[in-house]
């Protein structure tokens, strides 16, 4: 079975924009992810990837995103309360524990550790949906400009994450296959192995891709039959990912949707970051307005 | 001819390494030379191949000295994108010589990346395509393709460029011996209509030699051989026996000279010296006296000796079996769409047998064996392994995660699993530090720990166990797999290496397109046809010998004079 985070040819406007307009959407989503802080801000653009996720036909990408997000979002959580000793509401006081000594954990380093943690989880969907909708082989064409001489960088970002599957379901299955007296094989082991070997396995692929003629010296790639089919949807893609980002860095820039943890924790919760939330959704869904064939599961 | 290649004492260094890939080589290559590499492993074939493609030293780093060019240009000064258009290569793992997500992309992308315009980049496509019988799959995703698919995709995208030179790194190592004959065909026919230089490393000399003009052999980086085939076969036999053909080994052992480069050779000169099969009572019509050749639907093709079919008798009596299939349906998803890869299998593979699985690419040999190891579920019917079954996958060394053997295999089990491969010496070591034989038989024993009765799983089954080995180690295996049987598993090994299933399996089983077509003693079935039959079968005409020392036995007796009696008679 595929990875959910592997590229599968989809109908609709995202499959049909260009991969420069999608990366360009994805990563608004992201960028405004980094900048606020405000967890409705972050909650307005979570439910806009979901929006996305849903639209695009990669609700399977969107529940591993959401799976690794709660398994990082918890240990993010569990160990900004122990390290973090600054906060006014004391939760457990006094906690002694091996090597790191007398710790509080108050409720303001929960807090942030949450906001954290909602950051990795939003910035997770978004690099999922992206995965799964958007053309590796688009995504290395648009790369050459910008990286002709590097042909592993290339590789690493357009063919990572299906190497990293194909490698994940081999090594899975070669730890169902472990007799029982064999020490058997964690989740750690699979991803520290993963990470070594899809690095030599890039490695091998960037080689092929140098022999294709990735880093030859020809004017351009020669053009996409699919280039003007693009047009419309790549605008509105654009268009919605400017908006998302300048959504997000005016109001940032004007101080909307403000989140201090420390001392105590406070929350803008006024209108004008309530509408930043709502409108971060609405924009994020306007790609995909007016389009029947891109809502599916 | 024009020269094509001109090193001059070239030398090579891994970074890191502590002594060189490649030393001092000079060597040339011609326009329109076919020319086969041989080696054991680790000698330097594939080092060689990267350098005359410019990855060596371009991509890999480490220390070059000396001169290389190619096709004119300095291999020093001119990288391996400059050095593309010319030379395409063709790499041993198919999984990362694809980079796109489509067939047809990755056909096209060379083409793109050169500025080709749209109808020059369908056209050569569709000619690459249909030179390599990929027509069929280039809308088709590459995450989908089996290994024999992959590979010839990446030959194609290797071709498509029309490359002067194409160097390939064991291409065959996936396929099955038709595709594998037909690769070498085709390259030949590029070769001769085309003049398209060829370098071929691979191991399996057999299938090759004979469309060679030229045989460079390596050993520890150095140039050992650089001649004729019909040199090499010589030199072989009396300088490296691992490296020599069966056909040669044959010859060699029975005396029978010139030494054959192909199955024509020594088939000729069998009949100049009267020595033709039929008049030397060898051989005789193909797929008769099989032991047990089964056709669903068609009958059988024969009964076997003793008259009774041995599943029957196997059922009235004696232990039960170590692996039982009965009306085994397994689909496949293909793509959402699913696919039968077995049909209605009905199989008994006793304890202590040793079987070679055989087959087409996709006829369902691997399906068979993950099934039988519990990955997959049948769609129907049942398969019983009744004393545990332990599966060791084409890549061993996704078993081994851990920095020390004995993690890998901790406690008592862990212990006894080490002894029963020979290991058990090696507890404190880092498996990277043990030789790729000892590797594969750590892995066997990750797969093989703590099943059974305690001393080993009642079924061990191997897919693809000899890829990219050479004849020692090949050799070393097939004698390991047989101790291994002999303490009472039954080993099955999926492969497409005939001449490996000749040497260590007693029973091959044939499939084909899930159902199994033949189902026999192996000199029965390794003979009895085309192209799932050895070098030393096609030599004597399928007269049940399959292994140089069978075929040299028959030829011995067929050159010794006849008794006095008989001669009287």
């Amino acid at each position: 079975m595929r990875s959910a985070l592997a590229y599968v040819p989809r109908l609709g406007p995202l499959a049909e924009s260009s991969a420069l307009a999608a990366t360009a959407f994805f990563g608004s989503l992201a960028l405004v992810a980094f900048v606020s802080s405000n967890p409705i801000v972050l909650g307005g653009v979570g439910a806009g990837v979901v929006v996305v996720g849903v639209a695009a036909g990669a609700r399977r990408a969107l529940g591993a995103a959401a799976r690794w997000g709660a398994a990082l979002g918890v240990l993010v959580v569990a160990v900004n309360g122990l390290a973090s000793q600054r906060g006014a509401t004391i939760l457990v006081r006094g906690w002694e524990l091996p090597v790191l000594g007398q710790l509080d954990v108050s409720a303001e380093a929960l807090a942030e550790g949450g906001v954290l943690a909602l950051r990795i989880a939003v910035v997770l969907g978004a690099f999922a949906v992206h995965s799964a909708c958007v053309d590796p082989d688009r995504m290395l064409r648009l790369l050459r400009p910008l990286a002709r001489h590097s042909a592993l960088t290339a590789t690493l970002i357009a063919r990572l994450v299906p190497l990293a599957a194909a490698d994940h379901a081999r090594l899975r299955e070669a730890a169902r296959l472990r007799g029982p007296a064999a020490a058997p094989v964690g989740r750690a082991a699979i991803v520290r192995r993963l990470v070594a070997g899809s690095l030599d396995r890039a490695v091998d692929v960037a080689a092929t891709l140098e022999l294709r003629g990735y880093a030859h010296g020809a004017p351009r790639v020669a053009g996409s039959s699919r280039h003007s089919r693009h047009s419309r949807h790549s605008w509105r893609f654009a268009l919605a990912g400017a908006g998302i980002a300048g959504a997000g860095v005016a109001a940032r820039i004007a101080g909307a949707g403000e989140f201090d943890a420390y001392p105590t924790a406070s929350l803008d919760t006024d209108p004008l970051t309530l509408c930043l939330a709502v409108g971060l959704v609405g924009l994020a869904a306007l790609p995909f307005a007016g389009s029947r064939k891109g809502i599916r599961g | 001819m024009a020269e094509l290649v001109c090193l001059e004492r070239f030398s090579y260094t891994y970074p890191g390494a502590g002594e060189p890939a490649l030393r001092e080589l000079d060597l040339e290559l011609a326009e329109g030379e076919f020319i086969v590499l041989a080696g054991r492993s680790g000698c330097g074939k594939s080092t060689l191949l990267r350098a005359l493609c410019g990855l060596v030293p371009h991509y890999h780093g480490g220390e070059a000295s000396g001169a290389l060019a190619v096709c004119g240009l300095d291999v020093r000064e001119h990288g391996p994108a400059e050095l593309g258009g010319a030379v395409g290569l063709v790499g041993q793992e198919p999984e990362t010589q694809v980079v796109s997500t489509t067939v047809r992309g990755e056909l096209e992308l060379p083409l793109e990346l050169r500025g080709e315009p749209g109808a020059a980049r369908a056209r050569a496509v569709e000619e690459v395509a249909l030179a390599l019988a990929i027509t069929g799959i280039l809308e088709r995703p590459t995450d989908t393709l089996s290994g024999g698919e992959l590979q010839r995709v990446a030959l194609a995208a290797a071709l498509v460029l029309r490359p002067r030179l194409v160097l390939l790194d064991e291409p065959t190592s996936q396929l099955d011996p038709v595709a594998g004959d037909e690769l070498v065909g085709l390259l030949r026919r590029l070769n001769e209509e085309w003049g398209m230089a060829v370098v071929l490393a691979e191991h399996r000399l057999e299938r090759c030699l004979a469309a060679a003009d030229r045989v460079v052999a390596l050993e520890r980086g150095r140039i050992a051989f650089d001649g004729s085939p019909t040199g090499f076969a010589g030199w072989s036999i009396a300088a490296d026996p691992a490296l020599a053909t069966p056909g040669a080994r044959l010859f060699s052992l029975a005396g029978v000279r010139p030494l054959p480069v192909a199955a024509k050779d020594a088939r000729r000169t069998l009949l100049r010296q009267g020595l033709a099969p039929r008049a030397a009572g060898i051989g005789g019509p193909p797929m008769v006296g099989v032991g047990r050749i089964t056709r669903r639907g068609g009958g059988s093709f024969a009964q076997p000796p003793g008259g009774m079919p041995a599943r029957r008798r196997r059922r009235r009596g004696g232990p039960s079996p170590a692996l039982e299939a009965r009306d085994l349906w397994v689909e496949l998803d293909a793509g959402g769409v699913a696919r039968r890869a077995l049909r209605g299998l009905e199989l008994q593979i006793r304890a202590g047998e040793r079987v070679a699985l055989m087959g087409r690419n996709g006829a369902g040999k691997s399906t068979l064996l993950r099934c039988a190891a519990g990955l997959l579920p049948p769609a129907r019917g049942s398969l019983d392994a009744a004393r545990g079954c332990a599966l060791l996958p084409q890549s061993p060394a996704d078993l081994l995660l851990r920095e020390r053997v004995d993690e890998e295999l901790p406690g008592e089990l862990g212990a006894e699993a080490l002894a029963a491969v020979g290991l058990e010496w090696a507890g404190e070591r880092d498996p990277r530090d043990l030789s790729g034989g000892e590797r594969e038989r750590l892995a066997l024993a990750v797969v093989m720990a703590g099943r059974g009765d305690g001393k080993a799983p009642g079924v061990v089954c191997l897919d693809e166990p000899t890829r990219g080995m050479d004849g020692a180690r090949k050799r070393a295996l097939a004698e390991w797999l047989g101790e291994l049987a002999d303490g009472g598993s039954a080993v099955i090994v999926a492969t497409h290496d005939v001449e490996f299933a000749a040497r260590f399996a007693a029973r091959v089983l044939l499939l084909g397109d899930g159902e199994l077509i033949a189902d026999g003693s192996a000199d029965e079935v390794l003979s009895g046809g085309w192209y799932f039959a050895t070098e030393v079968a096609r030599i004597l005409g399928g007269g049940g010998a399959i292994t140089p020392e069978q075929g040299a036995r028959q030829l011995r007796e067929s050159l010794a004079p006849p008794p006095l009696g008989a001669a009287r008679a």
